[in-house]
């Protein structure tokens, strides 16, 4: 379809005016006008409520995005009626998050991570960080390339597309890879960036490691690590100076 | 970098772009930590230094899931700022904890910004309702441009912070030898925690947590090795 690529460079930005009101809308209308462009001509009104629709309120994970673009662009172009396509982009946001979510955010990228740090603490330095921009982003723009091709081709029928791809095998393997490679990394790095500093300090890391993990634990979603490490080192600057 | 008026423009605009990828364009991970403090400890001079502050504050981003509309801190231009002030300061032993908790009062308040963006990326969408609901596509290029210009000001003026309180820091706070790797042991220490207590969360009870365990062992095992 004419617009591919430019739809596929903007796809990009996709969450450039993420918002609390329509979240990737106002994105995934940036992305859709290359495509929508050949109705202008053809229809001048189906191309103005197309567009109108592109920018709807819409979210799901920024790198799937372009599985619900094409697809909604295949469908106005295939004059399915406003009220199908406005029901096919509502149905397609969980998915698409959770899917994307499990993959990327919770498989992929803290896989690729933990791999990296546990190669720097056994000597990779830079090149590590190197390969897992390389790797990350070949594996990215390769999914950006299938998610458009996949809905411009699927249409109404991206439910089944997605459904018959092999994205949730890689979900399923994405999640252990992670938790793995993160508790191979976590002993590794520790041990890397305490080795100047002696046993005691391992001891001592450890005690706070732990005690860091059961507040997490306890506190739930009101724990954040950055607060309990500012309290953690302003308690040992105070006790250090009454100590003193 | 001999030259420090250079070096301060190209932290800046090192800043901006990594706060630019955390969410709007392009997202190519370079705003992850371990990518933005490792260029950001070569820019400012000591690359060694400025990567074991990437490594440490990597600890700390994988402990968020950046997932729908929940709020966290933005790790990158926060990085940036903690990578400049361990390069500077010489023996990272001594100054990596104190770089780390300037990163995470400016990581904090990178979040904060990411929220009052993104509810007034929001108030110029409501302005624009009419010509949206007209089907205006050049409205919809001005919404989207324009939250972009708003978010590289947003990590510019985010990354002068960092770098400004790198400079406060510099000038007016003094640690002992004892007190600064202290500090650094602790910042080590609940990195490790956030990492795993992440990864605990992500786990669940299912078979990721076997791989997590399975993981550790590996890894406890290497460094007995090592």
């Amino acid at each position: 379809m004419k617009g591919t690529a430019s739809a596929r460079r903007r796809l990009l930005a996709v969450q450039g005016a993420w918002n609390y009101e329509r979240m990737l809308g106002i994105g995934m209308g940036y992305a859709a006008a290359p495509l929508l462009e050949a109705l202008r001509d053809r229809d001048p009104e189906r191309f103005r409520a197309a567009t109108m629709r592109s920018a709807l309120f819409f979210n799901c994970h920024p790198y799937l995005a372009g599985l619900a673009l094409g697809a909604l662009a295949r469908a106005e172009y295939d004059g399915v009626s406003s009220e199908q396509i406005i029901r096919l982009r509502a149905a397609l946001c969980s998915p698409l998050g959770a899917l994307g979510d499990q993959l990327f955010w919770a498989g992929l990228l803290p896989a690729l991570l933990g791999a990296s740090l546990a190669a720097i603490a056994l000597g990779a330095s830079w090149v590590a960080v190197a390969v897992f921009l390389v790797v990350f982003n070949a594996i990215r723009l390769y999914v950006a390339h299938w998610t458009l091709q996949a809905g411009l081709a699927a249409g109404m029928k991206v439910g089944a597309a997605i459904s018959a791809s092999r994205l949730p095998r890689f979900v399923s393997w994405a999640g252990p890879a992670a938790g793995f490679a993160i508790g191979v990394a976590a002993p590794l790095v520790g041990e890397w960036l305490l080795r100047p500093f002696g046993p005691r300090a391992v001891l001592g890391t450890l005690l706070l490691a732990c005690t860091g993990i059961a507040a997490s634990r306890l506190a739930g979603p009101r724990y954040s690590a950055p607060r309990f490490t500012l309290i953690a080192m302003g308690g040992a600057v105070l006790l250090r100076w009454i100590l003193s | 970098m001999s030259d420090p008026v250079l070096t301060v423009v190209m932290l800046l605009v090192w800043g901006t772009v990594v706060a630019l990828d955390l969410v709007s364009v392009p997202q190519v991970m370079i705003a992850r930590p371990l990518v933005a403090g490792t260029v950001a400890g070569w820019i400012a001079g000591d690359f060694a230094s400025g990567f074991r502050l990437a490594v440490v504050m990597e600890l700390f981003a994988l402990d968020v899931l950046p997932v729908g509309a929940a709020r966290y801190p933005d790790y990158g231009p926060a990085t940036v700022g903690g990578a400049v002030l361990v390069a500077h300061r010489g023996s990272w032993e001594e100054s990596l904890g104190l770089a780390v908790a300037l990163a995470l009062v400016v990581a904090s308040l990178g979040g904060w910004t990411l929220g009052r963006l993104r509810h007034r990326i929001g108030r110029a969408v409501q302005r624009s309702a009419p010509d949206l609901e007209a089907g205006d596509v050049r409205s919809i290029g001005r919404l989207q441009l324009g939250s972009i210009m708003l978010d590289a000001s947003r990590g510019l003026l985010l990354t002068a912070v960092a770098l400004m309180l790198v400079f406060l820091t510099e000038r007016y706070v003094a640690l002992d030898a004892g007190t600064g790797a202290l500090l650094s042991v602790i910042a080590v220490g609940s990195g490790i925690a956030a990492v795993t207590g992440g990864a605990l969360r992500s786990a669940g009870r299912g078979p990721r947590l076997r791989w997590l365990v399975g993981g550790g062992v590996l890894g406890l095992l290497l460094v007995w090795l090592a």
